[in-house]
């Protein structure tokens, strides 16, 4: 019983840590964590596309 | 309803976005830290229950005639994203300067409310700008605010804003019948431009303080900015930074903090009890809680830190680092602009590399963007701060070489690939508007530690975590899956994918799994060599020493891992100075946009590491006990093979033949 909880915590742990992976990798985070590194609120990079256009 | 915001370089646009929006916008005292727009709505405090207004805060512009990459997208925003009024914030210290771009915008017939930022700065100059005249003279409102520290006039100028929506716009110039195809049309309409700006400032400003005079400040950038004295003073400035963070006030803190960790460590262990599988309490307890609460540890550390670094930049000292570090940079075909990216590469290397991309000339871009990730980050601090504690007897003196360290092979790096790709050095000039010197606001330094903080929490508490479960459970089971037997480490899954490397690092002087492992661990974020040290050593904190009574046999960290400060000294610069994390190699991917720059870059940063590793073991080695360290040949052998393949690519680019061609008419 106490290994089966112990799997169930362990589980929790690492499902909220890649829960919370995915949510910073959608809002457009390139490094979990590191303020000030997000791309574009989008997310989609379109700043970069949009520099590229400029370029050409 | 959408407003704006515009206004020249370092005017405090950012500043001024914070305020009014309650974001923690990175904000830097210095021009090009904004390389992107950002949106956030504007307090409900400031803009009334019932009125939703999204304010805009764009990269700094000189003119709506784009010359850099943020410039244009300044330009593109307000002409194609029609906000509803533009809010033009002026650095009222620099009047004259500012209204140019105003009378530009006063032209697009969008209503505009002057922020007459800074003001604070013109009371302490005893400079007075009549404010209901140069509103007047411009047709649009001008408000006075101070965007920094009491953020005075938020109010008035949001007030302001909704007030002037959807009115007509009049402007005191008119370039319309100018053709923007014929450039003395242009200059001509430019000059009469300047000469009503000048006009307008010399009827509403009076100074006291005439800017030809030579003031206090510029005696102390004559010191702070001199060539040599310059490097000097931010040598010591950076070694009382690390002094008060590493020695000082951040272990004390520190101590407590691991303390509390510990305990609650010890107070789950209690919860869990005996009767459960130690495989399992072993993932929980040594790979989750140990190797982040190893991590979280320094936290304190790199608090006091980021806090003094931030003090440093709020109070003008940053800008004249990178006026003294361009002297140099400039010297090695790196652009003028490279040292924005660099500084903001200390805090992390995403965002640094991503500001190469306002340097126009495209080997100069790539080259900062190749070379921004020698530049210590957040992330390798932790690191530092592990090596020069556990080896160094906390001293200061290693943190501060390693900023000196990244600043030499920056050098050495942009001197080779000018050599390489055999462009001429092409003379830029790095024109930069240095800022007043202030007393710093301890509020902002507050907020940008806690950012940092932040960061750094949930940094540990996902990929690092993630990072530690995954080493911990590699480490206790071997190819079989079955659980490795205590004694039988090296048959694990870690030690037996990190064990072939180990091999190639024997000439650096740390050619063991458990030390790779950490390496390897840490092109995932480097914060994970520090936990993964901290799980394969079973060593929970690193600060704490009377934790290591429960490592069996050995009497301090220094002799679980078996290095010498030597050997630990060249793990450490193999650390900071190979390739950065993936995310990182990411951002240089994107900002390189090319394949072959991004390999050569990372093949570059691959052999510096090992290059810089090499020589610091075997001629400290030397130093130390008069003999050389392990692995000298085969380590001379790779270190030969790298610099004849240098060679040969600098040689392959002057066989080229250059072709001429001849225009006859």
């Amino acid at each position: 019983m106490g290994d089966v909880l112990l799997i169930l915590i362990i589980s929790a742990i690492v499902a909220s840590a890649i829960a919370k992976i995915v949510i910073e990798k959608r809002k457009g985070n390139k490094c979990i964590g590191c303020p000030h590194s997000q791309t574009s609120g989008c997310g989609c990079g379109c700043i970069h596309s949009k520099l590229r256009t400029n370029k050409i | 309803m959408k407003v704006a915001l515009t206004g020249n370089p370092n005017s405090g646009k950012t500043s001024l976005f914070n305020a009014i929006t309650g974001k923690i916008e990175h904000v830097g005292n210095w021009a090009g830290v904004t390389i992107e727009k950002k949106e956030g709505e504007i307090k409900r405090s400031l803009s009334g229950r019932d009125t939703f207004i999204t304010s805009v805060d764009l990269p700094g512009a000189y003119s709506m005639s784009p010359f850099t990459s943020e410039e244009n997208i300044t330009k593109d925003y307000i002409k194609n994203e029609n906000p509803d009024v533009i809010i033009n914030v002026v650095d009222a210290s620099n009047l004259s300067r500012s209204l140019f771009f105003t009378t530009q915008l006063l032209e697009l017939g969008i209503p505009v409310v002057v922020a007459l930022n800074k003001s604070d700065l013109n009371k302490k100059k005893q400079t007075v700008i009549n404010v209901v005249e140069l509103s007047q003279k411009l047709g649009c409102p001008v408000v006075e605010t101070v965007s920094s520290g009491n953020n005075n006039g938020m109010e008035k100028l949001i007030s302001s804003v909704v007030a002037v929506k959807y009115k007509k716009q009049s402007s005191p110039f008119d370039s319309s019948g100018v053709n923007i195809a014929d450039k003395r049309e242009v200059e001509a309409s430019d000059r009469k431009r300047f000469e009503l700006v000048k006009n307008i400032v010399s009827e509403v400003e009076h100074r006291q303080v005439r800017s030809s005079r030579q003031t206090r400040q510029d005696a102390v950038d004559r010191v702070l900015a001199h060539k040599w004295f310059g490097v000097l003073i931010f040598a010591v400035v950076m070694w009382g930074v690390f002094s008060i963070s590493q020695t000082y006030l951040g272990p004390l803190v520190a101590d407590t903090f691991v303390g509390w960790i510990d305990s609650f460590r010890g107070w789950v262990d209690g919860l869990i009890g005996k009767g459960v599988s130690p495989v399992l309490s072993s993932i929980l307890l040594d790979g989750i809680i140990g190797g982040v609460g190893a991590v979280v540890g320094f936290l304190p550390l790199i608090m006091v830190l980021f806090f003094l670094l931030a003090l440093l930049e709020d109070c003008g000292y940053m800008a004249r680092v990178a006026v003294v570090m361009d002297m140099f940079f400039k010297r090695v075909g790196l652009s003028g602009k490279s040292i924005i990216p660099m500084i903001i590469g200390t805090g992390c290397a995403i965002p640094g590399v991503m500001a190469t991309r306002t340097i126009k000339n495209e080997r100069q871009r790539r080259t900062t963007a190749m070379l921004t990730p020698f530049m210590p980050c957040g992330a390798k601090l932790p690191v530092i701060a592990l090596f020069a504690g556990v080896f160094f007897n906390d001293s200061a003196w290693v943190g501060t070489s390693m900023y000196f360290v990244g600043i030499a092979l920056i050098i050495v790096g942009a001197l080779l690939v000018v050599r390489i790709t055999g462009e001429k050095n092409a003379k830029s000039y790095f024109i930069m508007e240095l800022p007043e010197y202030k007393f710093p606001s301890i509020k902002r330094a507050v907020m940008e530690m806690l950012s940092r903080a932040e960061a750094f929490v949930i940094k540990a508490g996902t990929v690092i975590l993630l990072c530690n479960t995954v080493v911990q459970i590699m480490q206790t089971f071997n190819w079989k899956l079955q659980i490795v037997a205590q004694g039988a480490e090296e048959t694990s899954i870690l030690a037996s994918i990190a064990s072939p490397v180990a091999i190639l690092l024997i000439p650096l002087g740390f050619g063991v799994w458990q030390l790779v492992a950490a390496a390897i661990t840490g092109f995932i974020a480097k914060e994970n060599v520090v936990g993964t040290l901290a799980v394969v050593y079973g060593i929970t904190n690193f600060i704490d020493t009377e934790e290591l009574a429960l490592v069996e046999g050995a009497t301090d960290v220094a002799s679980v891992m078996g290095l010498s400060s030597v050997a630990a000294l060249a793990y450490l610069m193999f650390n900071l100075f190979t390739p950065p994390c993936f995310a990182a190699i990411g951002a240089m991917n994107a900002e390189l946009d090319n394949k072959k720059w991004l390999w050569g870059g990372i093949a570059f940063q691959l052999g510096m590491g090992y290059f810089v590793a090499f020589f610091t073991y075997q001629i400290g080695t030397l130093i130390t006990t008069g003999a050389l360290g392990n692995g000298l040949l085969p380590g001379l052998i790779a270190i030969c093979a790298m610099v004849g393949y240098v060679i040969y690519l600098m040689r392959v680019r002057k066989s080229i033949p250059s072709i001429k061609i001849g225009l006859s008419g």
